[in-house]
């Protein structure tokens, strides 16, 4: 053991974030691998060990006998300065060998402002911050996760992305970097060959060329690689792979709970949402299976709570089925089965009051939009009767405080739709004060929380402008002036902090530069609020001559080449167009299981595409 | 319903696990280990347990102490392999038994301090005739203690690989209690006024038994 980094861990806020030595983490003898993957989540430890996505590729890859993968997080503020101070290496968790030493360095990008913390982490690691400055001893820097469907931003840095689910893909670049290694390692040999893979896009092997005005104006692929790179997606659920255990932290973190996926994608189409397009189709997982997985895990964890993980966890078909089965293990073994976003209505009352339903958080609603228009707009089928609904039922049972989403900036969206929000919450308020049952001298709390909305690619609204800092922010108080009670607390995102996002996501390769000058300059934290400066990034933009607004204020033309459009997800650029159109003229879409609208999931001939409808 | 003490150890990379955090270890590995354990009767139910003179972060320990009670007879040795066949790198189940002694009747705790650094100052720091460091309360302030009566049957031996052990009983009860860092942060405070040498030396900390009385083994 090094006994620097011991003495390190005694200097520091929560030593737990560092040290490794967890329940089920894997230790590995270094001389019996080929493979060392470290496995980087860019934020801290907290954060990362509640990412389901990372346990399930620790589990995979940790399963190939020949391959190690440890865990690596963004170190905090503290630990970070001992670090550079005492010349210590990012290391991984498991081996505390630094990480500059691995095969491969993998990313995942969850979200846009972890740009910089990747940067970061690479900088403490010794690694070179840009692909073209690695020589053939560097570790492999590879990246994935929903980000990578606009992975530009970050294309200098990143020697390949995998595009979409990553079980199948990785496994594949093992077996060819096995190959590779055996007889003599030469990144770009091996960089060529990978972009074979289905689902692999190697930045390097494509040139970006602009028009005048900075669009695109083309994306040549060289050296073989595909015109189009395709993501990859699981057909089989059952058959996919599953960890049978979590490592189990120490230290409380964000999501400290055994965790069940029941299914992928998303079947309702919600235009903002670019989850709902980029893991098209639905795919379900068997009530059997999830019920074998989940008991699994709970008793080689030891969670004494456990949950089940989807984009929309009440449109899983066999979730009646799957209830009594998990609760019938659950309750014996004093194990609490939480469901978080659910629709309350669909259970019966014996079931919800079992599964503790409305215990934890309450009453929560994600309308989006506060009028029924613009929720027509966006494709967000909650209507009012069913929100007022639910909320009587909920006030009747006892309940005293409702907690609601919005979003504000929506394309199409004007103040009326603004002030619709504080009408949406004055009738709850209403529904509470009419319920003749209500507790004797107890008030209601309606809690409203509005994000701004950012456009991302792959969604229908990949053509719209953002709105300004300035619009959010004079919505806001448009907002604030509507509400008129105190039963109604206002919560929202910082503007700032959306517009940077906003930049990020559909932003080209010429960000590069920016992202690193800006890391250069200090930014390395921006998913954290205290740690993010909006005029260090525009000190920035000007002094490198690029304008933020082009990327997230502009409204780009129907015909304009994206930047991510040589990479596809299935989804067709005509589809979303046709979705776009229909969003302006506030038309609704069918969900999947209704009908098929035609967006292109259907190639892959799997999940909901080849169902039965109802 | 019957208590059972557990003696367990904590090392390696277990110190860093704080009290909070190894509270909930260990109700996660009786858990998995599937020993029928009691569940506390509230809104909130979880497995009671209870630890005996926490050790701060960054401590090892050898004998510590952990109270649960069983709803049906385990075999004493069957509940030390089941807990040490799913118990996380470090924490290890030594023995379980009835406890014998109650809580309060914990006095002291014996101690094995690894110095490191610069460690020539020791004998001179020991023959103080009396040491007096600040000690925090628990109401928040700060008052002086003399460690010099605690410190009076250590015994200290420098190693030939330049660090030095110092075995110490100190007192851990519901009267008083000693944390051994205060040891070390005294020997610095020393050196730095005869020398002007700053945290000269590191310490490491590792508690070798609970007592009550003297020689009585708590657990």
């Amino acid at each position: 053991m090094n006994p620097t980094l011991e003495q390190l861990f005694m200097k520091v806020q929560k030593p737990g974030r560092y040290t490794g030595g967890e329940l089920n983490s894997v230790v590995k003898e270094k001389g019996a691998v080929g493979i060392r993957f470290a496995f980087c989540f860019p934020d801290i430890y907290e954060v990362g060990m509640s990412h389901l996505g990372m346990k399930l590729l620790y589990g995979l890859f940790n399963a190939q006998p020949d391959v190690w993968c440890e865990r690596v997080f963004a170190p905090d503020v503290d630990m970070e300065a001992l670090m550079r101070e005492n010349g210590v290496k990012l290391f991984g968790l498991e081996s505390r060998d630094p990480i500059d030493t691995f095969d491969f360095v993998g990313f995942t990008l969850q979200y846009e402002l972890s740009f910089t913390a990747i940067l970061n982490m690479l900088d403490l690691a010794g690694i070179p911050l840009r692909s073209a400055d690695r020589g053939d001893g560097c570790p492999l820097v590879i990246a994935g996760g929903p980000c990578a469907c606009n992975p530009e931003p970050i294309a200098d840095f990143i020697d390949l992305f995998t595009l979409g689910e990553g079980e199948e893909v990785n496994l594949e670049l093992f077996e060819l970097y096995r190959r590779h290694k055996a007889t003599g390692f030469h990144r770009e040999d091996f960089l060529r060959e990978a972009a074979q893979i289905e689902g692999v896009y190697v930045p390097s092997l494509y040139e970006v060329q602009y028009h005048e005005d900075g669009t695109v104006a083309s994306v040549t692929p060289k050296d073989g690689a595909p015109e189009k790179v395709r993501k990859r997606i699981i057909l089989d659920m059952d058959a996919a792979y599953y960890p049978d255990r979590f490592v189990v932290p120490f230290i409380d973190i964000v999501h400290d709970r055994a965790m069940s996926e029941i299914f992928r994608g998303c079947i309702r189409g919600c235009r903002f949402c670019q989850a709902g397009f980029i893991y098209r189709p639905v795919r379900e997982k068997s009530a059997e299976t999830i019920n074998a997985q989940s008991h699994a895990l709970c008793e080689n964890t030891g969670y004494e709570e456990f949950s089940l993980s989807s984009l929309s966890t009440s449109d899983y078909t066999e979730l009646e089925k799957l209830l009594p089965m998990l609760l019938d293990w659950a309750e014996k073994e004093q194990t609490n089965i939480s469901l978080p976003s659910l629709r309350v209505d669909g259970f019966s009352e014996e079931l919800a009051a079992k599964l503790n339903v409305l215990r934890r958080s309450g009453l929560t609603f994600a309308p989006e939009a506060g009028t029924q228009r613009l929720r027509d707009a966006i494709n967000k089928n909650l209507s009012e009767p069913e929100i007022l609904d639910t909320a009587k039922k909920a006030f009747s049972a006892g309940w005293t405080a409702v907690k609601l989403y919005f979003m504000m900036g929506l394309p199409t969206e004007t103040l009326e739709d603004v002030a619709g929000i504080a009408e949406l919450a004055q009738k709850i308020v209403n529904c509470y004060y009419y319920n003749p049952n209500k507790p004797k001298g107890k008030g209601v709390n309606v809690s409203v929380s509005v994000s701004c909305f950012v456009p991302k690619p792959f969604t229908p609204f990949q053509w719209e402008p953002q709105d300004t800092i300035e619009e959010l922010e004079e919505k806001q108080r448009h907002l604030r002036v509507s509400v008129t009670t105190k039963k109604v607390s206002l919560h929202w995102h910082d503007a700032q902090v959306s517009f940077l996002e906003g930049v990020f996501a559909r932003g080209d390769r010429r960000l590069c530069a920016v992202m690193e000058e800006a890391f250069r300059r200090g930014c390395k934290r921006d998913s954290w609020s205290e740690h993010f400066s909006l005029q260090t990034w525009l000190d920035v933009f000007r002094d490198l001559g690029l304008d933020p607004a082009f990327y997230a204020n502009r409204r780009r033309d129907f015909s304009e080449v994206l930047p991510w459009d040589h990479l596809d997800y299935g989804v067709t650029k005509a589809f979303l167009a046709a979705e776009n159109r229909r969003a302006h003229e506030s038309q609704t879409t069918p969900n999947c299981r209704q009908s098929c609208s035609g967006c292109g999931a259907a190639r892959w001939k799997g999940g909901v595409c080849t169902n039965a409808r109802n | 319903m019957r208590e059972i003490r557990i003696r367990f150890r904590k090392t390696g990379r277990a110190r860093y696990i704080s009290h909070l955090d190894l509270t909930r270890a260990m109700t996660r590995a009786v858990r998995r280990a599937g020993l029928p354990i009691w569940y506390t009767e509230g809104f909130n139910k979880h497995p009671y347990l209870t630890f005996a003179a926490p050790l701060s972060l960054g401590f090892e320990g050898l004998a510590e102490s952990m109270d649960l009670r069983l709803l049906e007879d385990v075999p004493e040795d069957e509940i030390v392999r089941r807990l040490n066949a799913v118990l996380p790198e470090g924490l290890a189940a030594v023995s379980a038994a009835e406890p014998v002694h109650k809580a309060g009747e914990l006095e002291t705790a014996r101690y094995r301090l690894t110095f490191t650094g610069e460690l020539s100052q020791m004998a001179a720091f020991l023959a103080q005739d009396a040491i007096l460091v600040e000690k925090r309360t628990k109401k928040g302030g700060m008052k002086p203690v003399d460690l010099k009566p605690s410190l009076a049957g250590a015994v200290y031996t420098p190693s030939q690989d330049g660090e030095g052990i110092m075995e110490v009983t100190l007192p851990c009860g519901s009267n008083e209690t000693i944390n051994p860092a205060l040891i070390a942060a005294a020997y610095n405070a020393f050196v730095k006024e005869c020398t002007g040498v700053e945290q000269a030396a590191d310490c490491r900390v590792l508690r070798t038994g609970l007592f009550c009385g003297e020689n009585l083994p708590f657990c």
